[in-house]
């Protein structure tokens, strides 16, 4: 049993090795990593939900590659690398025993330690359950042995044939660890889904490790069942298993052809012993005088040998095959990884900007496999010399150690800068191969070799400094992997959030092309400052260990460098300290003292204070805004914001006021004066909760007025630890009402997030009252110290600006080198107090005598001409269909991608930059046709007819606005085209249902976006179908006549409800209180198709239909109820592959819940037939509603 | 100048005593250390060279302390580890440049210079494009002495440069090493007799970390004079001859054992007299016939 010889031969070493075990430890820390930073979901999930296990595990499993490389490599080559191969491979051994007991081996050895990740897991719950913090189901075996059978061997057999076929066939480990990289790789892209795509090839191919496969699993599934249902290895799950253990089996079998006993290796490192070269010249010595030179040492000797031992370091990686390989590779990867950079909403591209490519794709995607490639490569620098055994001669030269260190850190640059050279090569061919000619070759370099390569430096050196004290160069690796890790864990509880505590941290920056990096520049540049100090300590301490000589042990390391602590290191590590010191010492002036600095645990506190202290004032009497006067000075340059103005305050209550309550939303804001037009005495400032009361002298008397005179300023005082304000900056101003004061106590302003409220001690926000109770609803708005205002408004900006606020725009003029523009509203409208400033293009047009205006980022004008289009068609059909427009202008303004997509105002739409950077190719959705008309919908749903804020508030304004612009679509581009919104809707639907929120029926919908976008387009698209456009219209017609006056009280989503039923006929009451009423879901399907010629030359067919109804609660439990309702039931001829082809037939059937044979005739030949084959219904699986039509047997009909 | 070491030891964590008061006193010129695998003189090869630490004693180059010093030291050595490898991929005169710098010669002109006679002096400038990674052992071992003997250093440590290289190698090596150092201290660790025998002018016989015999060559040599004999013996006979007289070494010529014994006088019948050579110093004092062994100055 020669096999089971060197079986045994193998395991004994892996088992006595101690390395085995501290991989093992690794495994096991990661598996707690990973399941103590899933652990988040709150009381809704259970931490230890059999689904968790086996997605965490497949991902503990990508991350353990490293082991797997390691002990697959070492399997691989140590016999060539110890130089036992002539004695193996002249050994009576056949290929299968030799390579099966070396795989067989390492199999069973990791296999062995990968129980170290249920284990981790397991031990993990037990913490979590004591501190009860997360929801923890029962212990379920089954769901471990799930994830160790399904998910860790096979992806250990599949990641360890193609590490061990790498090893063995080249020879050496460095391949291993790029392959090993490249699997890791394919991983975290498809977590982030970057594979996504609809072909199932595809689809299968992008996942070797069957993460997707869990995800398309579970994606429709309720948090109920996420909590305990198993996996299983049903459909997707078994077929992705299985391929990829073909794979596997592939692999090893090109393996087993390939591999030779030979002794093939050419220039290896340890070829001394054959010679290449025939050193036959046997000529004597010759006598050569060689010039008596001694070594002169000094400043610039130590410069020169610091660029020598650079450039030796670099052109020992840099002539290396793989490094080659490694490049080629990356930028492939780049495509591969930013390939879909330009997929966003729905199935609409953008165009591949360079802003895109270099943040989103060679900064966020690529960046993990930089930093991974840094480790790598630190530690091939770091063991450059013992690696070929030249380190005694090197060791022994007269070559300080921090020269020693900085030359291989050069190196390292070098190599980073080549790396990142490449990324920029990939980013470049990911937009020319898309179309996109407009390379912004400066931004690239800014972003590539300015803002990242400081990142990559820092951690240049932080590996170096690891590679340097642990002293083995994998345990380094893990080492860092592990520090890395548990630092992110404290970072996600909430403990170190400050950046000065955190290695390398920055604030963050978001590119804008408006705005460029705008504010965070500065930020950026003074941390990483600071953090360089603490690299150059670090660097300090890494030439003090820096291991030279052969003294083994911790003592005499410790010995050497109290040695070598000398005048220059003592200088250099004097020098970090100071600059640690001086630099911290600004920052945290800027970070803490200059701006409010809180932890994140804190962050809301004066938030919770506020609701504290003055809740109670919430249903105080206070007069409403009723005219707005405002004289904005808007500072570009610095950027700030003041603004001085007047607001007319009104008495509605009906009793008169004694006090006016003040509050300024936002924490910048500096008052500077605030004055009553009647004497008044502040008798409350708080500060931290930005709240103030002022005694009236003299009260408010009913429907009497008065004046609010205020003087605020708003900017940012040097720079803060989180993100920098946005709102008003160099190019892109964008900012609202929260600027200004605000009258009264605001609901809206309260601490939201369940989490926070808990920690201070805030008990829940009650959910929005019952539509019942909307008659006691005294304010539609969220923040109630308006309902519709007269605004007058003059804006100052710089000379090259535009700014623009709703209102009509009056004059504009130039004074003191700026800009200004007077607006005034035509009538009151509602009071957001949003203002615009920036370099803008405009493009005009008209529609009837409304005039329609897009301002736009001068290099954002491509499509602009669509959203003029969208325009013109919205208003088309919203005017004839729902009522008059109220205003004689239309606007569309951008402003830059900090945050928000698109946002309707009065007249004004404002829409972030990523808009207007939308392509449309042939095919694909028109997203900023249809975003231009949704939002152009809220003119009526949510402006013109405002609901009550109470349950069901979402059906009236986003299901209704997401029905207009389906069906403004539908008129523009066809049925077709709405059918894909349609499809886009009910899929975002069913991924919403699978979070923990508690589902309601539409009709009780706040804030749940997947219930009032979504599931209410889905039934508004639908009632159009059963009842008529005309029918659903006119209701809808009406409803915008009856409440379009903005009286109290305010409609809901029963008032329209019940105008729907009346409407409708009976037949169709059942539907509505499906769609309306209720969760219900259904579940169509066909189970076979069956075709009989008939004597007439047309087609029977006979389709097998399943159906069946279910009425879900709040967390997804199922009821059946009986179903008897009309389904489409179609029959296809042949299409193009894999479409449906034109329909031979397609009419509504009546289907009863259970199994039933439906016949139909049809004239031309069928290949495919169904039931509900547009998938109109809300059916969780769509593909089986349709089958290929087979040829009936003879006799069955 | 020359390199004084005092009293030094050196004991490994795991027991091992490689070096137990070594003190010796090594002037200009080749030095031959000599001594069986595994006596201490690759250890303490290396503690003057800088890359271990002794636990006790001290070793000075002139004034410099060595062990103290490092960087000084560093700065005037020139070291040929026992074993070691290049770069496979650096060729050679691109690599040898490399080391120029390394120890500190700055002028460009001049490493050019330098380099290019070491490389000639080495008889590898034909191959000075070729890689390391294709040279043959002998090749490798003559690199290495022109990396060692860069930057004119005053202390040179060689440390078993002829193992491993065949007979053709081993000459055209022993004539380089020939060639350098009269004005610096060589130090030629070796475990082969004839090394020392051609190229030092002084040498030591190390083992168990302890200094025999320090002494000239030809001084031991003719201290011996007269006193060697040997005799063709049958193999069974050997055990008893060894009881009986100072057996130092045994070796087989064309398939008959020949003794050498050490003996004042003719020690018996049959044996003749030889004129001693290295060898038979180098044998009689790790027998414990000769040298501080035969003295009971040291432990055996």
């Amino acid at each position: 049993m020669k096999f089971m010889e060197v079986l045994r031969y193998e395991l004994e070493h892996r088992l006595r090795s101690p390395s085995t075990w501290l991989y093992g430890g690794f495994l096991f820390l990661l598996s707690m990593w990973m399941f103590l930073a899933t652990a988040d979901g709150g009381m809704e999930s259970f931490a230890n939900a059999p689904e968790r296990i086996a997605g965490g595990g497949a991902i503990v499993g990508a991350v353990g590659m490293l082991v797997t490389a390691a002990l697959f490599g070492d399997a691989a080559v140590r016999d060539v690398s110890v130089e036992m191969d002539p004695l193996l491979f002249t050994s009576p051994l056949s290929k299968a025993e030799y390579l099966g007991g070396r795989f067989v081996a390492a199999f069973a050895v990791n296999a062995l330690l990968l129980l170290a990740v249920p284990l981790g897991f397991i031990v993990c719950t037990e913490i979590v359950t004591s501190a009860q913090s997360v929801g923890v189901g029962p212990f379920r075996p089954a769901a471990y042995a799930q994830q160790y059978l399904f998910f860790l061997l096979p992806n250990l057999m599949l990641s360890g044939a193609i590490l061990f076929t790498t090893g063995v066939l080249t020879r050496h480990i460095v391949p291993v660890y790029l392959a090993a990289l490249g699997l890791f790789i394919s991983c975290v892209a498809i977590m982030n889904g970057v594979a996504a795509t609809e072909q199932p090839v595809l689809q299968l191919l992008g996942d070797p490790i069957g993460m997707r496969s869990i995800q398309e699993t579970t994606q429709y599934w309720t948090p109920s069942e996420r909590k305990t249902r198993l996996l299983g290895l049903s459909g997707r799950l078994l077929v992705n298993r299985a391929v990829w253990l073909t794979v596997a089996a592939f692999v090893l079998a090109l393996l087993h052809w390939r591999f030779k006993f030979s002794h093939a290796r050419v220039g290896g490192r340890r070829s001394r012993k054959h010679p290449g070269i025939n050193d036959a010249t046997l000529a004597p010595i010759r006598a050569v005088s060689v010039p008596r030179v001694s070594g002169t040492f000094g400043v610039r000797m130590t410069a020169r040998q610091t660029i020598a031992v650079a450039a030796r370091s670099l052109a020992d990686v840099v002539s290396s095959r793989w490094f080659v390989a490694a490049l080629v590779a990356c930028t492939l990867l780049t495509l591969l990884m930013g390939w879909n950079v330009s997929q966003t909403v729905f199935d609409t591209s953008t165009w591949p900007v360079t802003m895109l490519v270099a943040e989103t794709v060679l900064t966020e995607r690529v960046a993990p496999i930089i930093y991974a490639l840094i480790a790598l490569f630190a530690g091939e620098l770091v063991w450059s010399d013992r690696d070929v055994h030249v380190e005694e001669i090197a060791d022994a030269a007269p070559v300080r150690e921090g020269v020693a260190l900085l030359g291989r850190f050069m190196a390292l640059v070098a190599i980073i800068v080549m790396f990142q050279a490449a990324l920029l090569f990939g980013g470049m061919l990911i937009q020319a191969l898309q179309g996109y000619f407009r390379f912004e070759f400066g931004l690239y370099l800014r972003i590539l070799f300015g803002l990242q390569l400081a990142n990559y430096l820092l951690f240049a050196v932080l590996t170096l400094t690891f590679q340097v004290l642990v002293n083995q160069k994998y345990l380094a690796h893990m080492a860092l992997l592990l520090v890395f890790l548990g630092v992110l864990f404290l970072r996600m509880l909430g403990f170190v959030d400050h950046g000065l505590l955190l290695y390398g941290t920055d604030p963050g920056w978001t590119y804008s092309d408006m705005n460029g990096f705008g504010p965070f520049i500065v930020p950026f540049v003074w941390f990483k400052l600071y953090w360089a100090a603490w690299a150059l300590l670090l660097a300090v301490v890494a030439a003090l260990f820096w291991v030279r000589g052969r003294e083994p042990g911790m003592q005499h390391r410790l010995s050497r460098a109290r040695e070598r602590f000398g005048r220059s290191l003592l200088g250099s590590a004097a020098v970090a300290l100071t600059l640690i010191l001086v630099l911290g010492g600004f920052v945290f002036y800027n970070t803490n003292v200059l701006n409010d600095y809180r932890t994140s645990l804190e962050e809301g506190r004066p938030l919770a204070e506020y609701e504290k202290r003055y809740k109670q004032f919430e249903t105080v009497p206070q007069p409403t805004i009723t005219r707005a006067d405002l004289r904005v000075e808007i500072h570009p340059d610095e950027p700030g914001v003041d603004v001085q103005g007047t607001f007319t305050l009104h008495n509605l209550t009906g009793t008169p006021i004694d006090s006016v309550h003040v509050l300024i939303a936002d924490p910048l804001v500096e008052v500077q004066s605030l004055r009553f037009d009647r004497a008044s005495t502040p008798v409350l400032v708080d500060e931290e909760a930005r709240y103030r009361i002022f005694a009236l002298e003299q009260s408010l008397l009913p429907d009497d007025s008065m004046q609010l005179n205020f003087d605020v300023g708003f900017r940012q005082r040097g720079f803060s630890n989180g993100e920098m304000q946005t709102k008003v900056v160099a190019n892109g101003t964008h900012f609202d009402r929260r600027l200004m004061p605000i009258i009264g106590y605001q609901h809206v302003f309260e601490l939201s997030g369940e989490d926070a409220r808990v920690r201070f001690g805030l008990a829940p926000q009650p959910k929005a009252p019952p539509a019942s109770q909307a008659a006691t609803i005294q304010h539609r708005w969220s923040v109630r110290d308006a309902d519709l205002v007269q605004v007058s408004a003059v804006i100052g900006t710089s000379a090259d600006q535009i700014a623009v606020t709703p209102g009509v725009l009056q004059r504009s003029w130039t004074e003191n080198g700026r800009r200004y523009f007077h607006y005034e509203t035509r009538s009151p409208i509602s009071f957001g107090g949003t203002f615009f400033s920036a370099k803008y293009a405009v493009v005009e047009d008209r529609w009837n005598d409304v005039s329609l205006s897009v301002y736009h980022h001068p290099a954002h004008g491509d499509d602009v001409e669509r959203t003029v289009r969208s325009m013109k068609a919205s208003l088309d059909y919203y005017t004839e269909q729902f009522g008059p427009y109220p205003d004689n202008q239309l606007r569309v303004v951008e402003f830059p991608r900090y945050g928000g997509f698109g946002v309707a105002h009065p007249h004004t739409i404002a829409f972030a930059e990523s808009y207007f950077l939308s392509r449309v190719k042939p095919g694909e959705l028109d997203q900023p046709f249809y975003g231009t008309a949704h939002e152009i919908a809220h003119t009526w749903w949510g402006g013109l007819v405002r609901g009550a804020p109470v349950r069901g508030h979402g059906l009236l304004s986003e299901s209704l606005a997401n029905y207009s612009a389906m069906m403004v679509t539908e008129k523009m581009y066809g049925v077709e085209a709405a059918r894909r919104v349609y499809a886009f809707h009910l899929d975002r639907y069913l991924r919403g249902r699978a979070t923990p929120s508690r589902e309601v029926p539409l009709l009780e919908v706040t804030d749940q976006p997947y219930i009032a976008y979504r599931k209410g387009a889905l039934a508004m698209y639908t009632l159009r179908e059963r009842m008529g456009e005309e029918a659903v219209n006119a209701v809808l017609r009406r409803f915008v006549e009856r409440f379009a006056n903005g009286n109290r009280p305010y409609p809901t989503s029963l008032d329209l409800y019940g105008e729907l039923r009346a409407a409708a006929p009976d037949s169709l009451h059942e539907l509505l209180a499906d769609l309306f009423e209720t969760v219900t879901l259904w579940d169509v399907r066909s189970e076979e198709a069956r075709v009989r010629r008939l004597a007439s030359g047309e087609y029977e067919v006979e389709i097998d239909v399943f159906a069946r109804k279910v009425r879900a609660d709040s967390v997804g439990t199922e009821t059946e109820v009986p179903m008897d309702e009309l389904v489409d039931i179609g029959v296809y001829a042949r299409g193009e592959d894999g479409t449906l082809g034109e329909p031979l037939y397609l009419a509504p059937h009546r289907v009863r819940s259970g199994k039933h044979t439906i016949r139909v005739t049809v004239a031309g030949e069928p290949t495919r037939a169904g039931i509900d084959p547009m998938r109109k219904l809300i059916d969780r699986v769509g593909d089986n509603n349709v089958v290929g039509a087979k040829a009936a047997p003879t006799g069955t009909l | 100048m020359q390199l004084a070491i005092r009293d030094l030891s050196k004991t490994y964590p795991n027991g091992t005593r490689a070096l137990n008061a070594v003190s010796l006193d090594i002037p200009k010129g080749m030095f031959g250390l000599l001594g069986r695998n595994g006596a201490g003189k690759s250890t303490l090869m290396r503690i003057i060279a800088t890359l271990q630490d002794p636990d006790a004693g001290t070793i000075h180059l002139g004034e410099l302390d060595v062990v103290r010093d490092k960087p000084a030291v560093r700065e005037t050595l020139g070291y040929l580890p026992q074993s070691f490898g290049f770069h496979p991929r650096a060729k050679a005169e691109r690599l040898l440049e490399h080391f120029a710098v390394l120890k500190g010669i700055a002028e460009p002109g001049v490493r050019r210079d330098v380099v290019e006679s070491l490389l000639r002096q080495t008889n590898l400038w034909e191959k000075r494009r070729e890689r390391l990674g294709t040279f043959s052992g002998g090749m490798r071992q003559r690199f290495g002495v022109a990396v060692a003997l860069l930057g004119n250093p005053r202390l040179i440590i060689v440390d078993e440069p002829t193992a491993g290289l065949d007979p053709e190698e081993r000459v055209r090596f022993l004539n380089l090493l020939s060639e350098i150092g009269e004005d610096s201290v060589v130090i030629l660790s070796t475990h082969i007799v004839e090394d020392v025998e051609e190229l030092c002018s002084r040498m030591a016989i190390i083992d168990g970390g302890e200094i025999l015999l320090e002494a000239e060559p030809m001084n031991a040599i003719d201290a011996l004079r007269e006193r060697i004999w040997r005799r063709t013996v049958a193999r069974a006979d050997l055990p008893t001859i060894a009881q009986e007289m100072a057996v130092i070494s045994t070796k087989l010529l064309a398939g008959r054992t020949i003794v050498h014994v050490k003996s004042d006088g003719p020690p018996g019948p049959d044996f003749e007299p030889v004129e001693p050579a290295l060898e038979d110093v180098y044998f009689s004092v790790m027998a414990g016939h000769h040298g501080r062994r035969a003295t009971g100055e040291v432990s055996t």
